[in-house]
């Protein structure tokens, strides 16, 4: 069963479709990046998935339900922003994921945030940017989730930030898992990935794996799409 | 799932409110010993620093009102509506869950700062024998309740319930009325809080118009001389009746903030 | 060891090449147990699959075996591993010689070119 699936899902605001009859499937034990440039409706996409929008036309399911309170404890989000409220410390945080989720493992976070010298009393308040950001995607990537949703885990962040980031994501690969990335930095995270959804205008303009585009077209990823998104 | 964001909801609003507390504690026990002498002491600096704490009592009293308050908005607007409403939206709840965890918070607070209030006034009022006195006092309203009659006596504590339960439900669907304000402007696209503000007054203004409308046209269609022209209550019959009916609209009025706060995170929920 | 990848090759080819050159080296000594897919993987910051099936085509190849449950082993059939690092040392000759002819350099002028690099090594290290 696919963990994430859609079917001719539409999504408007306004007169303007953000998302316009996208069809895709991502299959356990891949590792897949939604990539297109600002605006393209990568976001829209992932917060449909995530039930924080609902869609104006076509089907989404995740783990083959529809985005709800069931399908939150089989998905962990990464969100653009910031979400962690920041009047907590790493421990209240530890507290809160381990409470809301089930499958959160609270000895990985532990382990992870030690490696990262964080101590448990300090608060989210007090630390960096880049530090927030990583916090974030400790707690993300610590839950033993059947889809990981990460919007735009590496943009904004120095590249030691993006390295440990992309190396996270690889050291918490599981086979029975899928991991979706939204970004538009491709060189970066080309080589972590399996497949490649590009993204335009609303449309799925192409879905394949890195070495099948890597073989057939002789190019990088990160050039194929720079010569598909031309201006 | 709802003991769990309850559990959170506490404690992302114990870390303001209990502070808050403790500074009405500590005010009210200054204003007490300011009584006692520093006001009408001969040295000027006692007397000025007695009126301060005083003061300081009185803006602790105001401050813990108002900061009920504003939390009450506050952790709706900014733990469900921006950032924060990233992660807590996606956490396995139902939005329902949401709303009475906030809802429930939001009320317990309001409920203990009035207590909290209370107390602190008794703290002030506290003198030698003030104990005595406020024990007299009980004796004298316990004695003044033994001559009333039965019938009196059981009405008396009736309207009181009622009456504390109508309270109760007005801070309620009071706060309902901001959350569905809330969660209406924030589901336009821009100027999200000037919609939510439109929203507040426009719902206002709606339930007064439905309201009037109501009234005109009973009058119009003699329902209380076809239904009640035969009905001629008691005084105390009347009163309870009152009660009750206001206590039904403000039900009505919150089941209506609640439909739309519900309706709008439901199916438009639109963060930024 | 040092993971570099170009941009006009698949990764898991480029992968097979990095691995092998672990191997002939002596990165990965004959005998010797490879860390886990996992481990290469995030120490190559790859994709774990493409490094599986880069893996299993060595695998196919004979140069790395899997035990059960104890994971993979470098091959300690050494002919093996030279034919390996013949194969490594055609190639760079190859795309060497490739270059060279693109610049215009005769057979003759490529010889002579290397042996005179070759002999200002040796004084190179004769003086140092």
């Amino acid at each position: 069963m696919p963990v994430l699936e859609c079917k001719g899902l539409t999504k408007r605001f306004g007169r303007t479709a953000a998302l316009d009859e996208v069809s895709l499937t991502v299959e356990p034990g891949r590792i897949v990046g939604l990539l297109g440039p600002n605006g393209s409706g990568k976001t829209t996409l992932i917060k449909l998935a995530n039930g924080l929008l609902t869609p104006d036309g076509g089907y989404i399911a995740v783990c083959g339900t529809a985005p709800g309170r069931e399908s939150h404890s089989l998905v962990s989000y990464l969100p653009e922003r910031t979400a962690i409220p920041t009047w907590m410390t790493a421990r209240q945080l530890l507290d809160f994921y381990g409470d809301f989720y089930q499958d959160f493992r609270r000895e990985a976070a532990e382990e992870m945030l030690d490696h990262l010298g964080i101590q448990p009393r300090q608060a989210v308040k007090q630390m960096s940017k880049g530090t927030r950001e990583k916090v974030q995607l400790i707690m993300v990537m610590s839950r033993a989730a059947k889809l990981y949703l990460l919007d735009e885990p590496i943009g904004g962040v120095d590249p030691a930030t993006r390295d440990y980031i992309l190396s996270t994501i690889i050291g918490n690969y599981n086979p029975e898992a899928a991991v979706v990335i939204s970004t538009h930095l491709i060189a970066d995270v080309e080589k972590v990935l399996d497949e490649v959804i590009f993204i335009s205008q609303g449309r799925v303009a192409l879905q394949s794996t890195v070495d099948d585009i890597r073989e057939e077209k002789g190019m990088s990823v990160d050039a194929l799409f720079r010569e598909v998104f031309k201006c | 799932m709802l003991r769990k964001l309850l559990k959170h909801e506490f404690r992302a609003t114990g870390r303001i409110m209990l502070p808050m507390y403790l500074i009405l504690l500590v005010t009210a026990v200054g204003s007490n010993l300011a009584g006692r002498g520093m006001l009408d002491s001969r040295f000027d600096i006692l007397n000025i620093l007695g009126v301060l704490i005083v003061i300081a009592f009185g803006t602790a009293i105001t401050g813990a009102c108002l900061l009920a308050f504003v939390l009450m908005i506050q952790r709706f607007y900014k733990n469900l509506l921006q950032d924060e409403g990233y992660l807590m939206f996606t956490l396995p709840a139902s939005v329902h869950q949401h709303i009475w965890s906030k809802l429930i918070v939001s009320s317990v607070w309001f409920i203990v700062t009035v207590l909290a209030i209370i107390a602190a006034s008794l703290v002030v009022a506290y003198q030698g024998g003030f104990l005595r006195e406020f024990l007299d006092f009980l004796r004298y309203f316990l004695e003044g309740l033994r001559k009333l009659k039965v019938s009196e006596a059981f009405n008396g504590t009736i309207y009181l319930v009622e009456f504390a339960v109508l309270m109760f439900l007005s801070l309620v669907a009071f706060s309902l009325q901001f959350y569905a304000a809330l969660a209406a402007g924030h589901s336009q696209a821009n100027h999200k809080l000037l919609w939510s503000v439109v929203w507040f007054f426009g719902i206002q203004f709606a339930l007064q118009f439905a309201g009037s409308l109501l009234i005109i046209a009973s009058n119009k269609l003699n329902v209380f001389d076809r239904f009640f022209s035969h009905w001629d209550p008691s005084p105390t019959v009347a009163i309870h009746v009152g009660l009750l009916m206001a206590i039904g609209c403000v039900i009505v009025y919150g089941a209506i903030f609640y439909a739309i706060t519900t309706f709008f995170l439901k199916k438009h929920l639109n963060l930024e | 060891m040092q993971w570099q990848f170009s941009n006009d090759a698949p990764i898991y080819t480029q992968l097979i090449q990095q691995v092998k050159v672990g191997i002939v080296t002596g990165a990965f000594p004959p005998g010797e147990r490879l860390p886990s897919v996992r481990d290469l993987a995030t120490e190559a910051g790859v994709n774990p699959n493409t490094m599986q099936r880069a893996l299993a085509e060595l695998e196919r190849d004979g140069l790395v075996y899997s035990q059960r449950t104890a994971g993979r082993f470098v091959t300690e059939d050494n002919t093996m591993i030279n034919t390996a690092k013949r194969s490594l040392a055609e190639r760079h000759v190859k795309t060497f010689l490739e270059a060279m002819l693109r610049l215009g350099f005769q057979r003759d002028e490529i010889i002579d070119l290397i042996s005179k690099e070759l002999g200002e090594e040796e004084a190179d290290h004769a003086s140092a």
